[in-house]
This record gives C-alpha cells, structure tokens and sequence, in this order.
C-alpha cells in the first residue's frame, strides 16, 4: 500500500470528531494515528533531559567509558535537551507540568507550550494555534495568566 | 517532539545465556539491539528506560534458540508535519530564501538585507516542520522560518 492511500485510510478511519481535532491542534493526521495506536505519552525536553542525565549517570556508575556505552542518537539527544530545556531544577520541571495541566490543554499543547514558553499571548497561539479555538475556554486573559504562572517558575528556579 | 511509549519485540537467546542472570542477559541485548535505531512508525528510539513484562519463552524447532516475548518503555524521538521546536544550524548551503542573501567564506551564513539577522553554523532557530521523508533507518525534514515568531533565537556570533 502506497503512503498516500494509507493516509486516506486513515482519514477515514479516524471519523469527524477526531479529523477536527487534528486540525486545530495543527498537526498533521499522522500525528493523531501515532498517538492513539501507541498511547504515547509527550515528554518536555526538560523532561527528557532529566531522563537521560539519570540513566547516563547509573551508566557512569557500571562502567569508565559511559559514552562508549551509548548510542549516538542518544548522545546527540542528551546535547540537544541540555540545549533547549528552558528548566533544569527537577522540582521546576515537576511543577512547569503541573501548572500547564490545570489549562485543560492537550498533551501535546503542553508539551509545546513547556518547551518554548512563548513570552506573550500573541506568540502562543502562533505556537499552539489549537488554544484559541471554538468550544475552547482559554480567553486571552487565561492564556496570559498561563503565560505568567510559567515565567514565575523560571524566575524562582 | 520526545514521546514515552510501551514497545514489544521477540528477543531471540542462545541457550548459553540462561540460568540466573537470564534476564539481565534479555535486558541488556535489548538495549544493545534497540536503542539507537529508527524506524518510520515510532522514530528514534533514545534510551530503554523500564521493562514492562517479560513473557514465557518459546523455543525454536532445531535450533534450541528460545524467543521471548518482551514489553518495554523507552524515550523515541519522532517529528511530525505541522510541528514547530527549535534546532541547531549544522551546515548552511545555498538554498537562499527571497529577503536573505547568501554570505560564502570561511563561515558561510545568511544575512538579511539590512545586516540585522544572521544565519550560520551553531546559530538556534525555531522551525515549523513542513514536510518528512521516513526512511527504513532515517527520518528526513524540511521545515520553515518564513512564519510569526519563527526564525533566529540566537546568534552565536553576537553572544
């Protein structure tokens, strides 16, 4: 089967609701499928920096050449979040998914949100398109509250 | 965007491996067969961060090999169309954008018109994904600066 028709089928498959769904948060249907079939769970790069850094330091632990022990794709995925993780205290992480998720945001909205904390209400939505749509509740009085409650976290991080 | 999911594979063991540290054995060929790779449907796969189960054993007719059924959570990375994340600039050819010109040299790098922007090697700037090619081994993206708030975040040789 061809990588168009598979689309299509998945199109069908993934009915109205859900079609919609995918529209407003922006991505692509191949996203949607990805995410029901595997019941991923999106991760913040500050997130997956603190994943990394424990499992490089029990690695440091067994052996004398830890980076000999690991793939290149990890390494280069070590560099990369330690790059763009606008968090590093394992408390702020904590609380930067703890706040984002009394929004009522999708997964991947927070996620997004988290990793490049956009600086005004304006950039969000350009970020996150899906937050200021129909039958959503954020007003942009919530959105800039949002926005506040994650810059204080980094202030006092 | 990084995703936390449960996987399954068939590990295949010699029977030289079992006993007590059996599944130490199982685990750590998986991670060694595992992490590193790429497939099209779940992207990279990062680090092995848990096991999940590990099923019975089924041993193979003639070779004695036995293949465990084996759950496990990782960290994957995989990009997806419509998406937008920040990047390092590795290389800069010469595929110009209209309002940007094209600076060779020993740093090659893109300038705008009035000098105010500048694009080179080691230079973080937000992209929206537009398009990815999924290879057996490899996925390929062509992303975009040419919309609101994309575009330079740093400038390396300003800092």
């Amino acid at each position: 089967m061809s990588g168009e028709e598979e689309e299509n089928a998945a199109e069908l498959k993934i009915g109205d609701g859900n079609s919609f769904k995918c529209l407003i948060v922006g991505m692509s249907i191949e996203f949607l499928r990805f995410d029901q079939k595997s019941k991923a769970k999106c991760l913040m790069n500050c997130e997956v920096a603190l994943i990394l850094e424990h499992k490089y330091e029990q690695l440091q632990q067994t052996s004398d050449d830890p980076m000999n022990q690991v793939s290149q794709v990890f390494e280069k995925s070590l560099q990369y979040v330690k790059r763009f993780s606008r968090y590093k205290n394992p408390d702020a992480v904590r609380q930067v998914r703890e706040i984002l998720s009394r929004y009522q945001l999708a997964e991947f909205e927070l996620c997004v949100l988290g990793n490049l904390c956009p600086e005004t209400v304006e950039e969000a939505i350009a970020m996150v398109p899906s937050i200021k749509s129909k039958g959503r509740a954020h007003d942009d009085e919530a959105i800039e509250k949002m926005l506040n409650d994650l810059s204080l976290i980094k202030k006092f991080e | 965007m990084f995703f936390h999911i449960v996987l399954e594979r068939n590990m295949q063991l010699h029977p030289r491996h079992f006993g007590r540290s059996l599944r130490e054995n199982i685990v750590s060929k998986l991670m060694k067969d595992v992490e590193g790779t790429c497939s099209g449907r779940h992207g990279f796969v990062v680090a092995i961060t848990g096991i999940e189960n590990i099923g019975k054993g089924l041993i193979r007719d003639g070779t004695g090999f036995v293949t465990f059924p084996v759950k496990y959570q990782c960290v994957v990375f995989r990009p997806f169309k419509g998406e937008i994340l920040e990047a390092v600039v590795t290389m800069v050819n010469k595929l110009i954008p209209d309002d940007m010109e094209f600076q060779s040299g020993d740093m090659p790098n893109y300038t705008t018109s009035d000098g105010s922007v500048k694009i080179q090697k080691d230079s973080e700037v937000r992209l929206k994904i537009i398009g990815t090619r999924v290879d057996a081994t490899e996925i390929f993206c062509i992303g975009t600066i040419k919309d609101d708030f994309l575009g330079v975040i740093n400038d390396p040789a300003a800092a």
